[in-house]
């Protein structure tokens, strides 16, 4: 495989958009649009974009209840028309990993992971189209916030009470992001699949191309939760975060009740990914959450003047990576040295417990905007 | 005086414009967040678009006057190089802006630019001259 990941890595850089600018390969109408908001992933296979199995294991099934396409504005649909199967920039990515450690070897098995397998993660959202939907609300936000008298610590936070009118109408908004989203990242899946058949010479069957799991780090959710001994009904805003349900957990689907959820940790582009598994200690502790990623060291433009003069693509080569980056500036900001270390803070939710190690996953080829 | 300068903040980016009144001020700042996307001497000015913002005060103004040229760029590849700016009020501008359709060839990708926000958003008249801050979401 080694050999072959310089021409899969091209490949997969010309089959998946991204980039600034960048446009898709896909065009949606309006009608066709607001069936993807309403539908999800779900779209993307009715379209021919992966497999019906691929859906029980997306969280939520890959479709969200209660998106409301007549919540979103003209503007949002036009950011959304050209953008879906796009990968866009900043951290987003697609990388080609393997398994190099295994920390947990009947949860490996469970979830289909094993020493010395290849495994790809795509990282990418709901692109222009949520980042409309978030700038249309925050001025209805900004409003509502005065009119219900709550004092702002800082004005982007602006929020509006959740059985209040606007705050109804971000949610069914919000929640077409996020079938936008589940949907963007299913049309990735099934091109890398496409691309991976095209370089081996394979079929899906034979490669063993089978979805783990596809989870949001950036999305609200009504769940119920165990509160003073008491069970109620919350908003969980995740931000930065990631669900990690426990074994035994009603919106977990059948293949994963017995495991918990996985959990899909990613590092900077040079060091590793993790997954991991929900517990019950963070359905107590952190109202089913865990950490989403490494978090940085080093703004943006830090990280661009600590590059100057280095070619961060060859130091990779070097390493044995394989990086294709349409973006000048997007290696340099994204280098390792930019991050904490992924394995540092992964020990940190291991040990607190809010989710425990399964694999490690070392980077071979990466795809950046 | 310089136009703008980047602020430096982690995980996103931001621009500090400096204006002789409040319209070289929304001038600079829009000139500064170009900046981010790419050489503004890579773009040349082909074709021209009118803007139109409103907000509820010269802040939220200025955020929506920026989410307008973002928006341009992000669903219409436009990315603007000369701006000439008509009418301004504490709550209403409109604007002529020209430049070009952006390609990534010739343009060579900055960054993609999600959103102007409110956060640590401020406009500040100092003796002689405006200062705006506005951070971007990456």
């Amino acid at each position: 495989m080694l050999p072959r990941i310089k021409d899969l890595v091209e490949v997969l850089y010309n089959e998946i958009p991204a980039g600034v600018g960048s446009k898709g390969k896909i065009r949606l109408g309006p009608d066709e649009e607001r069936r993807l908001l309403t539908k999800g992933a779900r779209w993307a296979v009715e379209n021919g974009f992966g497999e019906e199995a691929d859906i029980e294991r997306i969280e939520s099934g890959g479709m969200i209840e209660g998106a409301d396409p007549s919540l979103i504005s003209a503007k949002a649909y036009e950011r959304g028309r050209a953008q879906q199967g796009t990968l866009g920039s900043g951290n987003h990515f697609l990388e080609i990993q393997y398994v190099d450690e295994i920390y947990d070897e009947g949860a490996a098995n469970s979830l289909g992971l094993f020493e010395g397998q290849m495994t790809v993660m795509i990282h990418t959202g709901s692109r222009g189209f949520g980042h409309q939907v978030c700038t249309d609300f925050l001025e209805v936000m900004e409003r509502a916030a005065s009119k219900y008298r709550i004092e702002l610590y800082d004005r982007e936070l602006a929020c509006a009470p959740f059985n209040s009118p606007e705050a109804q109408d971000y949610l069914g908004a919000m929640r077409c992001a996020a079938n936008y989203a589940w949907a963007n990242r299913q049309c990735i899946m099934h091109w890398t699949r496409e691309a991976l058949m095209k370089t081996l010479h394979s079929s899906p069957g034979a490669l063993g191309l089978s979805l783990i799991y596809d989870v949001a780090h950036n999305i609200a959710k009504v769940e119920d939760h165990v509160v003073g001994g008491i069970r109620k009904k919350l908003v969980v805003h995740r931000k930065g975060a990631t669900r990690a349900f426990p074994p035994g957990h009603p919106e977990l689907p059948v293949i994963y009740r017995h495991t918990g959820q996985p959990v899909l940790i990613p590092g900077d582009m040079g060091r590793a990914s993790f997954v991991l598994l929900g517990t019950e200690k963070a359905m107590q502790e952190t109202f089913g959450s865990t950490c989403h990623g490494a978090g940085r060291v080093m703004s943006r433009h830090q990280a661009i003047r600590k590059a100057k003069g280095r070619s961060i693509w060859r130091e990779m080569q070097d390493k044995g990576i394989i990086v294709r980056s349409a973006g000048r500036g997007t290696l340099a900001e994204e280098m390792s040295e930019a991050y904490k270390d992924i394995s540092d803070v992964v020990d940190v939710v291991h040990k607190a417990g809010i989710s425990k190690k399964v694999a490690r996953l070392r980077p071979l080829g990466v795809v950046k905007g | 005086m310089n136009r703008y300068e980047l602020i430096d903040i982690s995980g996103d980016a931001g621009v500090r414009a400096f204006g002789k009144d409040l319209g070289d001020l929304f001038l600079n700042a829009a000139a500064g967040m170009y900046s981010l996307i790419t050489d503004p001497e890579s773009v040349t000015p082909r074709k021209s678009l009118e803007i139109k913002a409103a907000g509820e005060s010269p802040e939220g103004l200025l955020v929506s006057w920026l989410n307008e040229l973002i928006f341009h760029f992000d669903a219409y590849g436009f990315i603007g190089k000369e701006i000439r700016i008509h009418e301004l009020h504490d709550t209403l501008l409109r604007a002529t802006v020209t430049g070009e359709d952006f390609d990534s060839e010739r343009h060579g990708g900055g960054l993609l630019i999600k959103a102007a926000t409110y956060h640590k958003l401020k406009i500040e008249r100092r003796e002689d001259h405006w200062e705006a801050d506005v951070i971007f979401d990456i």
